[in-house]
C-alpha cells in the first residue's frame, strides 16, 4: 500500500482543474438536479440522494464566484467527507485519478491564494498540468465554531453556518 | 336561531343515542339517524343538513370512504363533518383530515369536549375571533 | 367524568349491543376454525371479527369498561394485522382469541349484574401480544379481472375481488343491480337499507358502492348505489328485492389471474417454535445499494409514465395501464418501505455493547464499574400498548415485542439514528467511569460498594421518544469547580449546570486522560441529541451520582405524513401538526388592511392569515392557482398556509438534515417519496414566524 495516500482525485471546475486526496472521496456520481432547499447559502444546489444517502451538494462555480455555466453530460458530483460531514460538489467533470505524491505540493504563490480566496491550499505540477489542491473544509464552509441551534425552534432567522450561538437556547 | 340540521352516523344506535345526549344541552339542534356509510350518503343526497358526525368503523362503506364521497360533490365541499371514532391505528387521523373531515375525536371522550367541537362547527360558539 | 347524561342511562342499549357483537363474534370465531381445518382462509370472517371488537372497544370506552378496553384492544390488534395480510391468522391465535372473548363475555355479564369488574388477565393479554409481528406467509391474493367501470373496480378491495372469483369458480353469477334513491321511494320505505336487507336474502352481497350521477329527474339527489352481487338464483327474485326492471340487473363477468393461492393449511405445517423472528446479519452498504437499484426501477417507471402518457395524448385508451402502473407505483412505494424498515435497528442491541465498553476502561483506569441494562418497554409491562400496529403493512417506527428473557425490549430506530446515539452513550458511560465514579478505596470509606453501578435504560416515552438515561452512583458533577475552570458563575440548577458541561472544549479534569477528555465531549454530545431534534436532561447530587437523560424523538425517523404539491415540487408534514386542511376560495378571501400581502380566511367564526407557501419559501411564483390551505395552530393562534394540490398521504422515514450547510428553519429533514429524490419536511410552526415578512417575488 506505499503510495496509496498519493491517489488523488482531480476535476474540472471552469477549465482549472483541482485535487482532492482520494482517500476523502466517496462516490462521483453524474448529477441530475437537486432539491433546492430554501434559506440556504446561494451556492448551495440542493440535496441528492446517493447511494441511500441524503448529501448536501455545494455548487463550486457558485461557491468560488464564476459565473454559471449549463450544465453537461459531464457534469459531477464528487462526494467528499471531511471530520463528521458528508457533502458533494458539483463540478464540471471528474475523470481522473492521478498519483501526486505528497513533496509535490508546494505552497501556492500570494496571487493564486487571493484570487481562489483561499479554497486552493497547494499546488502541484504533474506532467505539465498544473493541479490546485482544494481545501475541502474551507470549500463547505467548516469554521471552529459553536454548532448552530437546532431547527425548529420558534423561527428566529439563522444562518446556517458559523454564527455563535449560545448552547442550550 | 335557526334549527341545525345534524346527521349522527354511527352502526351502533347506543352511541349515537350517547352523542345526542351530550349535545342535550345545546338549543335548537335536530338529529337524523343513519345506521351506515350507504345510509348517510343517502340521508345526504335529499336533504340539507349542517353538520355531519361520523364513525370510521362501519360496515360496507367505512367513514374515510363516506369522508371522499361528501367531498367530491361540489354541493357538500363546505359540510363541516365531525369524526368520532374508536381510536385505532394511528394513521386514522390522516387519513380521515386527508380525505377532507374538518374535526377528529376519538372515544372515549368528555361530553364537554363534544359538545364544544359541535358548537364551533356550526360557529354557535362565543369566543372572540382571534 | 361529568356528564349531562347518566351512563346508566345507556347500559341497557350497551349490553344489548355488545351481546349482539360477542355472538356474532363468537359464531365467527367458529367459522375461522372450520376454514382452518379445510385449509382456506376467510377474510371476511377476520374483518367482520376486526370491525364488531373495534366496535365493542369504543362502546366500552364510553361506558368506562377499561377491562373490556384492553381485551378488545388486544383482539383488535391480533385482527388488524391479519386483515391486512389476509392468511396470516394461525390456528395458534383461536384459542387465546377464545379466550379473551369468554373474557370480555364475563366482563359485560358483570356490568349486567352491577358487579365491579375484574381487569383484563394478564396471561390472556399476553398471549395476544405473543401472536405478533405475523410472517406473511400464505394468503397470496390472486387477482382478478372484472367488467365493472373503473371507479367502482378501484374500490373492490383484493379480499372482494378473490370472492367473487371464487363465487364464479363455484358456479354463482355475478351480478349488478343499481339502485337509486328518491324521496318518493323512501317515502315508499325503499332505503338503501332496506334494499340491501331484501336483495341479501336473495344473493350474496359483495359490496355496495355509492357513485355519483348528474341529478335528473330520475336522480333528484344525485346519486346511485352500485350493488354487486352473486347469485344461484334468477335475476327477478334481485330486481324485485332491489324494486327495479328486471333489465337493469346486469351480469359481471370475472376472471381470475392463473396465480395460485397456497392453501392456508399449510401452515400447519410449521412448528410453532418457529413462530420466533428469525434473523439474519446483512450489511447496510446491502441494503443501500438494494435502495439504489429500487431508484433504477423508479426511473423507469417514470419513463414508463411519460410514455403512457403521450400514447394517451395520441388518443390511445391507456385505461387499464393507467392501473396497473398505479398499482406498480405502490409496489415500488411498499418496496421502499419493507427495505428501510430492514435498516431499523433493536436498541438492545445498542445497548448491549456498553458493558464491553466499561470493562475496557475500567480496567485501565482502576476502578471498578459495570453496566445494567434496563429494558424498560413502555406502557406497561405484559401489555400491548397502544397505537403500536406491528407486523401489519408499513408500520415499522416503534415495535415493541417481548425480548428473549421475556422483557420487552423490542424498541428499533432506524440505524442511522442508531448509529448517531450511540457513540453518545459511549461516551456519557467513559464519562462516568472516569470522572464521576470513585475509586474503591474511596467508595469504600464512603460506603458505597466497591464495584460502582451503571444503569443504562430505555423506555418508550408516551408521545413516540425515546428515552435512554445513563445512571451512576458516584460523586455527581461538581459545579463549582466546573465553573472556576469555565470562568464562569456558579451554576444554580441542574439545567444551567448542563449548559456548563456542554460548553466545546471544555474539560473538568486538569489534563485529558487516556479515555475522555479529548476527542468526544459533552458539547458534541449536546450536538448529537440536538441533531435529532431531542433533549439532554442532567440531574446530579453531590455524593450520590448523576443521571444523564437523552430524550430522542422517535417521530423523526417515521411519521405519518401529509404530501403536497407547492411550486411544482413535493413536500412533506407531518400529519400531528396539521389541524385542518381547508379547499381556498379565492373569493371568499379578504385582504388584511394596511396593504400587506397576507390575505384572510374566514373559517367558522375564526379569522386565519394566509401566507402563500412559495413565497415563506422565497420559491419562485406558480401560475397554478393555489387550492388547498394547511391550517396549523401555534400558541392557540392559527395560521394557513397555501399549497397548489394535495398528493396523499402516507408513514414517511424522516431523515434530519445535519449538515450544517441545509440546516435552515422551517426544514426538519428530507424524506423520500418513492421516486428517489430527496423531499423535504417542514415544520410549517416555526414558519409561522415569517408572517408578515415574506413579500411577493
Amino acid at each position: 500500500m506505499t503510495g496509496s495516500g498519493d491517489l488523488h482525485v482531480v476535476f474540472k471546475v471552469a477549465d482549472a482543474e483541482y485535487a482532492l486526496r482520494a482517500s476523502d472521496v466517496l462516490h462521483m456520481e453524474s448529477y441530475t438536479g437537486a432539491t433546492k432547499v430554501p434559506g440556504t447559502a446561494p451556492y448551495v444546489a440542493g440535496l441528492v440522494q446517493i447511494r441511500g444517502r441524503v448529501v448536501p451538494v455545494v455548487d463550486v462555480r457558485a461557491r468560488f464566484g464564476l459565473a454559471p455555466a449549463p450544465l453537461t453530460l459531464d457534469s459531477r458530483v464528487v462526494v467528499a467527507q471531511a471530520n463528521d460531514r458528508t457533502v458533494g460538489l458539483l463540478v464540471d467533470s471528474a475523470r481522473e485519478v492521478l498519483r501526486i505524491p505528497q513533496e509535490e505540493f508546494k505552497t501556492p504563490p500570494e496571487v493564486v491564494s487571493r484570487e481562489t480566496q483561499g479554497f486552493v491550499k497547494a499546488v502541484a505540477q504533474s506532467q505539465k498540468r498544473l493541479v490546485l489542491l482544494l481545501d475541502f473544509g474551507k470549500v463547505i464552509g467548516e469554521e471552529p465554531s459553536l454548532p448552530a441551534s437546532p431547527v425548529a425552534k420558534a423561527g428566529r432567522p439563522e444562518h446556517a453556518i458559523g454564527e455563535v450561538t449560545a448552547n442550550g437556547q | 336561531m335557526a334549527t341545525a340540521e345534524l346527521l349522527l352516523v354511527d352502526d351502533s344506535k347506543v352511541m349515537r343515542e350517547m352523542i345526542a345526549a351530550c349535545l342535550r344541552p345545546e338549543q335548537g339542534l335536530a338529529f337524523s339517524h343513519a345506521g351506515s356509510g350507504l345510509e348517510a350518503i343517502e340521508r345526504l343526497s335529499l336533504k340539507k343538513f349542517d353538520l355531519v358526525i361520523l364513525d370510521l368503523n362501519m360496515p360496507d362503506i367505512g367513514g374515510i370512504e363516506v369522508v371522499e364521497f361528501i367531498r367530491a360533490q361540489d354541493r357538500l365541499r363546505e359540510l363541516p363533518i365531525l369524526i368520532v371514532t374508536t381510536r385505532g391505528d394511528d394513521t386514522s387521523r390522516s387519513r380521515a383530515l386527508g380525505a377532507g373531515a374538518s374535526r377528529f375525536m376519538t372515544k372515549p371522550f368528555a361530553p364537554e369536549a363534544l359538545l364544544g367541537e359541535v358548537r364551533a362547527l356550526l360557529r354557535r360558539d362565543t369566543r372572540a375571533v382571534s | 367524568m361529568t356528564s349531562p347524561f347518566d351512563v346508566r342511562e345507556f347500559l341497557a342499549g350497551f349490553l344489548a349491543e355488545a351481546e349482539e357483537h360477542l355472538r356474532s363474534s363468537a359464531q365467527n370465531l367458529m367459522a375461522l376454525d372450520r376454514s382452518f381445518a379445510q385449509g382456506q382462509s376467510n377474510a371476511r370472517a377476520v374483518r367482520d371479527l376486526f370491525r364488531s371488537l373495534h366496535t365493542v372497544k369504543g362502546l366500552s370506552a364510553m361506558v368506562g369498561a377499561e377491562p373490556i378496553v384492553d381485551l378488545a384492544h388486544a383482539m383488535e390488534t391480533v385482527l388488524r394485522s391479519a386483515d391486512r395480510a389476509p392468511g396470516t391468522l394461525r390456528r395458534e391465535a383461536l384459542e387465546p382469541m377464545l379466550q379473551a372473548l369468554r373474557a370480555i363475555e364475563e366482563r359485560v355479564s358483570a356490568l349486567a349484574e352491577g358487579k365491579t369488574l375484574a381487569p383484563a388477565p394478564a396471561a390472556i393479554l399476553d398471549a395476544l401480544g405473543a401472536l405478533q409481528p405475523q410472517d406473511g406467509q400464505g394468503g397470496a391474493r390472486p387477482d382478478a379481472a372484472v367488467s365493472l367501470p373503473p371507479e367502482v373496480l378501484a374500490k373492490l378491495s383484493a379480499a372482494e375481488k378473490q370472492q367473487l372469483v371464487e363465487g364464479v369458480a363455484a358456479g354463482k353469477r355475478a351480478l349488478r343491480a343499481d339502485f337509486v334513491p328518491t324521496p318518493e321511494r323512501a317515502a315508499a320505505g325503499l332505503t338503501i337499507s332496506s334494499v340491501r336487507e331484501r336483495v341479501s336474502n336473495v344473493a350474496e352481497i359483495v359490496k355496495v358502492l355509492p357513485l355519483s350521477r348528474p341529478r335528473s329527474e330520475e336522480a333528484p339527489g344525485g346519486l346511485a348505489f352500485v350493488l354487486v352481487l352473486l347469485t344461484g338464483g334468477s335475476d327477478e327474485a334481485i330486481a324485485e328485492a332491489a324494486g327495479i326492471p328486471k333489465e337493469e340487473v346486469l351480469p359481471v363477468a370475472v376472471q381470475s389471474a392463473p396465480q395460485p393461492a397456497p392453501a392456508f393449511g399449510e401452515e400447519d405445517e410449521i412448528p410453532a417454535e418457529a413462530v420466533q423472528r428469525r434473523t439474519i446479519r446483512v450489511e447496510v452498504g446491502r441494503l443501500d445499494d438494494a435502495l439504489e437499484r429500487l431508484s433504477a426501477l423508479v426511473v423507469t417507471r417514470f419513463r414508463l409514465s411519460r410514455a403512457l402518457a403521450a400514447l394517451g395524448a395520441r388518443g390511445a385508451d391507456t385505461r387499464e395501464v393507467a392501473e396497473i402502473m398505479a398499482e406498480n407505483g405502490r409496489q415500488l412505494r411498499d418496496l421502499r418501505a419493507a427495505i428501510m424498515r430492514a435498516r431499523m435497528v433493536p436498541v438492545s442491541e445498542l445497548l448491549e455493547r456498553l458493558p464491553l465498553v466499561v470493562r475496557g476502561i475500567t480496567r485501565t483506569s482502576g476502578k471498578k464499574a459495570r453496566v445494567e441494562i434496563d429494558g424498560g418497554g413502555g406502557a406497561g409491562d405484559g401489555q400491548t400498548p397502544e397505537g403500536r400496529s406491528i407486523g401489519g403493512a408499513g408500520f415499522a417506527g416503534v415495535a415493541s415485542r417481548a425480548g428473549q428473557e421475556g422483557r420487552s425490549i423490542g424498541e428499533e430506530l432506524d440505524k442511522s439514528v442508531a448509529d448517531r446515539i450511540f457513540p453518545a452513550l459511549v461516551h456519557l458511560v467513559r464519562n462516568a467511569v472516569d470522572h464521576a465514579i470513585e475509586p474503591p478505596d474511596e467508595r469504600a470509606r464512603l460506603g458505597k460498594p466497591e464495584e460502582a453501578v451503571i444503569r443504562v435504560s430505555c423506555l418508550e416515552r408516551s408521545n413516540r421518544q425515546l428515552e435512554l438515561t445513563v445512571s451512576d452512583d458516584g460523586r455527581g458533577v461538581d459545579a463549582t469547580r466546573l465553573a472556576r475552570k469555565a470562568g464562569r458563575e456558579v451554576p444554580a440548577t441542574d439545567a444551567a449546570l448542563l449548559d456548563l458541561l456542554t460548553i466545546r472544549g471544555l474539560s473538568s479534569r486538569d489534563e485529558a486522560t487516556t479515555t475522555s477528555g479529548r476527542g468526544m465531549g459533552m458539547d458534541i454530545v449536546k450536538r448529537i441529541v440536538d441533531q435529532l431534534g431531542g433533549e439532554l436532561l442532567l440531574k446530579t447530587q453531590r455524593g450520590s451520582g448523576s443521571t444523564f437523560t437523552l430524550r430522542v424523538p422517535l417521530s423523526i425517523t417515521i411519521v405519518d405524513a401529509f404530501s403536497f404539491a407547492c411550486g411544482k415540487q413535493p413536500f412533506v408534514v407531518p400529519v400531528a401538526t396539521i389541524e385542518e386542511i381547508v379547499e381556498v376560495d379565492p373569493g371568499r378571501l379578504v385582504r388584511a388592511p394596511g396593504g400587506r400581502e397576507v390575505r384572510l380566511l374566514q373559517r367558522r367564526g375564526e379569522t386565519v392569515p394566509l401566507l402563500a407557501l412559495e413565497s415563506v419559501l422565497h420559491m419562485e411564483r406558480g401560475t397554478e392557482p393555489r387550492r388547498k390551505a394547511l391550517i396549523v395552530r401555534r400558541n392557540a393562534e392559527p395560521y394557513g398556509f397555501e399549497v397548489d394540490r394535495m398528493l396523499g398521504q402516507q408513514e414517511v422515514v424522516v431523515r434530519p438534515l445535519e449538515d450544517p450547510l441545509v440546516h435552515v428553519p422551517g426544514v426538519t429533514g428530507s424524506t423520500d417519496l418513492g421516486d428517489g429524490l430527496p423531499t423535504l419536511v417542514l415544520d410549517l410552526l416555526s414558519l409561522t414566524g415569517s408572517l408578515g415578512e415574506s413579500r411577493p417575488s
